[in-house]
């Protein structure tokens, strides 16, 4: 199946109207990318084979990872696009599309409060891949209420030591550098420490039920020492630099589950109009269709809340509910999606990985960069304060 | 005069055209004649011959091959010719038709005069789809194996014509002719075609091992020849390859993709072997089996052997 | 050095569907850049990138077809003739006008083609075009090398492989086998609608040598695949007794 559908050049033409030509020649090619030389291997990533990294770089070397940034480095390209790059990224193989996502808000994070040495040294090197990054801000013992994080980073004279660990992160044990939240005197800050610091350990890979392919560990920090250089931007900071980058990719993971749903939601589609029972085909019983409305109408409003959130933050306004909304919606739509996909499926989507490992996949994510719980906290609390 | 010439430098193929061209002559009150290049065309030949000589040999370059038979057809008055639906008869009823303003049916079986016009059937989309196209006359008909069946009969009426040709401004270097395995595809009546599926060249042993059991010929499809290089062109089954109507078409480890599928999807049977069930070679086949070729067909062969 | 590719833009077949009537539904139909001829783009853009030269690509279509001229662009074509074709032509009409547009595009050594196109793979058009433009053609090349005014190519025929010479200006047409065609990265893919394009009108082109007549599809009807599709599960032993005894009904075992 053609990962680029006239639904793709229908939503772009809605919400980008003339220059959308432009776009869906990008999107196209990257979807041609996509289904020749990522899809044919997401099965092997998920069976726990290790070549995500040889994914990622022909992926970075088509340039997704520069789509958002500002030109001369980036392709000055509006969010909603990479939105929609990382859906199709999402349809292909979902953990390749979440560890470049989680890597590319890092990206932003330097590029937009890394302070001109750190973004001269590291900006480059992130967005061309040429660095992998992760982003740890959840600990063993705080996730939801990132706030309370126990590692602290303590000034010295030369820089800071940074003691505690970090949990879940995406991308621990590859990645070359850490985007790393601590507490601190003045509240929180944000450092970029390299893999090679002394102090600095990655724990075994965790086995997870899906997204399989990308690799999932505890990171400590003993006595990590590191140069002031690495603090990014100000100290005090921290956490509203963690808020800010999250917008942006609870945006990303989003959409990364709308296109786990579509592509699951295509799989079902075709299977519904082979198989046959009763006399009839399956796509053409009443409650399979009921199954086919649903997921198709759900399929598109989880596309459409991803793009007005990204159109909000293209011109500026305030998106973090919209983002969170996004999200929300996206990725619990993905897990119902693929359940009922399995569903269609019957006996074959039980037993096939090639149908069960999207549902595995999206089902991460409505706990990944923050959980609907307190991603429904921050809407509600939004609605009830009046505060926009 | 007016006679449908029809030629191919390929031996049999040339039969079954003569055999077509008079065919074509008697439903439109004319005559046929076969073309050959430089010699005589020896027994079993249909009908009369015109042996086309030049002051050099003509035959294998598409440069004096076209212009011998376009002096042939103003000789002959002929307005349609038939011509071998091979890489070389492509080239030279390209290289005619602008010469001539001739239009092209290619690759068409099927083909009849009708009101001055000659109409012809031919896959189009990978073969998804049946054309009838039509032309007016004159015109060239690609024809490929198999439009026709060659009837054997004794040697013919041949006639020779000398042709002035512009010498060929391609020059022919070196000629790396295959090992001449007599293996046709063409005419086998049962392929066991290996696909993707298959792992290493040395595992194929398993598909050659039930060609034998099966009394049948191993065919592959295109990554297996043109790609990989485990298997020779005259074994790639396909679009661009060799069309095949065996009575069975065992598909194994192929996905099933169009271009493969173009080339074999007349066969009488089809059956396929695959681990993925989505594959879509099961949309064209009788019988298959999901499942892992290295355990199926061990188990096959087993069975065929009790 | 100064090379033309021609390329198609094809209706993917894979993806086409046919109407109730059996028709296939052309209107809306996906179509994309002939398979085959991002080989022929990438041999010209690579011998181009060996020695200085541009490449221009070529294309007749209507309906989307820019969308091919572009991502040849983006491959590194450095400019494009788009010949608005209207409705679709034979192979004797395009080769024509095709034969027009690169004398148009001035004067040049290399003409590139593709074995045959994706959806109607009849191979004409390249030795038509070159007949038409007068030069030397050389088909079915899987290796060539230029060089002192001549290409010398290996041309993979049926009965093995010949290696045969031409003096420049020539036109060529390749097979699969010869390249495996790069993908632009997204940023080459953007820059593309920079590259000039010059679209053309057929009348534009027409001049008294243009063919009249030509041949027309009288009628196109979907082959249905009216196979058993009965699959056979169980161990393989028990799914291979299976398949014998229903390949003993038919009789051929």
């Amino acid at each position: 199946m053609g990962l680029f559908q006239p639904e793709h050049q229908n939503a772009l033409r809605a919400i980008y109207g003339d220059a959308q030509s432009t776009y869906a020649g990008v999107l196209e090619s990257l979807a041609v990318f996509l289904e020749e030389k990522v899809v044919p291997r997401s099965a092997a990533l998920d069976a726990g084979g290790p070549g995500i990294g040889e994914v990622r770089r022909m992926l970075f070397d088509q340039g997704l990872c520069r789509m958002p940034f500002e030109a001369p480095g980036g392709m000055s390209l509006p969010f909603g696009i990479y939105s929609l790059a990382m859906e199709l990224a999402g349809s292909a193989d979902a953990a390749t599309a979440m560890s470049m996502g989680v890597h590319c808000a890092v990206a932003e994070g330097i590029n937009r409060f890394g302070g001109e040495s750190l973004k001269e040294s590291f900006f480059e090197d992130l967005i061309s891949g040429r660095k992998l990054a992760a982003f740890a801000l959840t600990e063993p013992s705080s996730g939801s209420d990132a706030r309370s994080m126990s590692t602290r980073a303590v000034r010295t004279g030369s820089g800071y030591v940074i003691n505690g660990s970090k949990m879940f992160i995406t991308n621990a044990g590859e990645a070359d550098v850490y985007f790393v939240f601590a507490k601190t005197e003045k509240g929180h800050a944000a450092f970029l420490v390299d893999r090679s610091t002394p102090g600095l350990s990655t724990g075994e890979d965790l086995a997870k039920l899906g997204m399989r392919g990308s690799r999932t560990a505890e990171v400590r920090f003993e006595d990590c020492a590191i140069p002031a250089e690495r603090l990014v931007g100000e100290d005090g900071k921290g956490f509203e630099y963690a808020k800010v980058m999250l917008n942006g990719s609870r945006i990303i993971m989003g959409s990364i589950c709308v296109g786990i749903a579509r592509a699951a939601y295509g799989k079902a589609l075709a299977y519904g109009l082979q198989r046959n029972l009763f006399g009839q085909r399956l796509a053409d019983l009443p409650l399979t269709r009921e199954k086919i409305a649903n997921m198709r109408t759900e399929i598109t409003s989880g596309r459409m809340l991803c793009l007005y959130a990204s159109r909000l933050r293209e011109m500026g306004l305030d998106y973090a509910s919209e983002a969170a909304q996004a999200k929300v919606f996206s990725t619990e739509m993905a897990a119902r999606v693929c359940d009922h996909v399995i569903q269609v499926f019957a006996g074959y989507g039980y037993t096939d990985s090639d149908i069960h490992r999207h549902w595995r996949d999206a089902r991460l994510l409505t706990i990944g960069e923050g959980t609907s719980e307190v991603l429904r906290l921050l809407i509600a609390g939004r609605e009830v304060a009046g505060s926009r | 005069m007016s006679d449908i010439l029809s030629y191919s430098e390929d031996g049999g193929l040339a039969l079954e055209l003569s055999a077509g061209a008079a065919a074509l002559a008697v439903a439109s009150a004319g005559g046929a004649c076969a073309l050959v290049m430089d010699a005589s065309a020896g027994a079993g030949s249909r009908g009369p011959v015109l042996v086309l000589r030049g002051d050099a040999p003509l035959a294998g370059d598409h440069e004096l091959v076209a212009q011998a038979i376009l002096a042939a057809a103003k000789t002959r008055g002929s307005s349609v010719v038939l011509i071998g639906a091979t890489k070389l008869g492509r080239q030279v009823a390209g290289k005619l038709a602008v010469m001539a303003g001739m239009g092209v049916l290619s690759d068409v079986r099927d083909l009849k005069v009708e009101d001055g016009k000659l109409t012809g059937m031919r896959g189009v989309y990978a073969g998804r789809f049946n054309a009838r196209l039509s032309s007016p006359l004159p015109c060239i008909a690609l024809v490929p194996r198999g439009a026709y069946q060659a009837t054997a009969s004794g040697p013919a009426p041949e006639e020779e014509l000398k042709v002035s040709v512009l010498p060929s401004r391609v020059r022919h270097l070196e000629e790396r002719p295959k090992s001449k395995e007599s293996v046709d595809l063409r005419t086998a009546k049962i392929i066991v075609a290996a696909g993707r599926g298959f792992k290493k060249k040395e595992d194929l042993a398993l598909a050659e091992g039930l060609v034998e059991a099966l009394g049948g010929v191993l065919g592959a499809s295109r990554p297996l020849s043109s790609d990989l290089g485990w298997l020779g062109e005259e074994r790639h089954v396909g679009l661009t390859g060799i069309y095949v109507r065996p009575n069975l078409y065992i598909a194994v480890g192929i996905s099933g993709q169009l271009q493969h599928v173009a080339g074999m999807k007349d066969s009488r049977v089809i059956v396929a072997i695959n681990r993925d069930k989505q594959a879509p070679i099961f949309q064209v086949a009788d019988y298959g089996i999901v499942g892992d070729l290295y355990q199926v067909l061990p188990a096959l062969m087993g069975v065929l052997r009790s | 050095m100064n090379i033309v590719v021609c390329v198609k833009h094809a209706v993917d077949e894979s993806e086409l569907k046919a109407d109730s009537a059996g028709k296939p539904q052309l209107q809306g139909a996906l179509s994309k850049m002939s398979n085959f001829d991002r080989n022929a783009v990438e041999e010209a853009v690579k011998l181009k990138e060996s020695r200085t030269g541009t490449v221009t690509v070529v294309s007749l279509g209507s309906g989307d077809w820019k969308k091919s001229i572009k991502e040849a662009l983006a491959m590194g074509c450095d400019r494009a003739i788009a010949v608005n074709s209207g409705s679709a032509l034979d192979a004797l009409s395009t080769s024509y006008y095709l034969s027009r547009a690169v004398r148009r595009s001035g004067p040049v050594d290399l003409v590139v083609f593709s074995e045959g196109s994706s959806d109607t793979y009849q191979g004409l058009v390249a030795p038509m075009t070159a007949e038409w433009l007068k030069l030397p053609f050389l088909g079915y090349v899987r290796k060539l090398e230029v060089g002192d005014g001549r290409i010398r190519c290996e041309l993979a025929l049926e009965e093995g492989e010949r290696v045969a010479e031409a003096s420049l200006p020539a036109a060529i047409s390749v097979v699969s086998e010869i390249n495996s065609p790069r993908y632009p990265t997204l940023l080459q893919v953007m820059q593309a609608s920079k590259k000039p394009m010059e679209e053309v009108s057929l009348d534009s082109l027409r001049d008294e040598e243009a063919p009249r007549g030509g041949v027309s599809v009288a009628e196109v009807q979907v082959v249905s695949v009216s196979r058993k599709r009965i699959l056979f599960e169980g161990t393989p032993e028990e799914s291979s007794r299976m398949l014998v005894d229903a390949l003993k009904k038919e009789g051929l075992v």
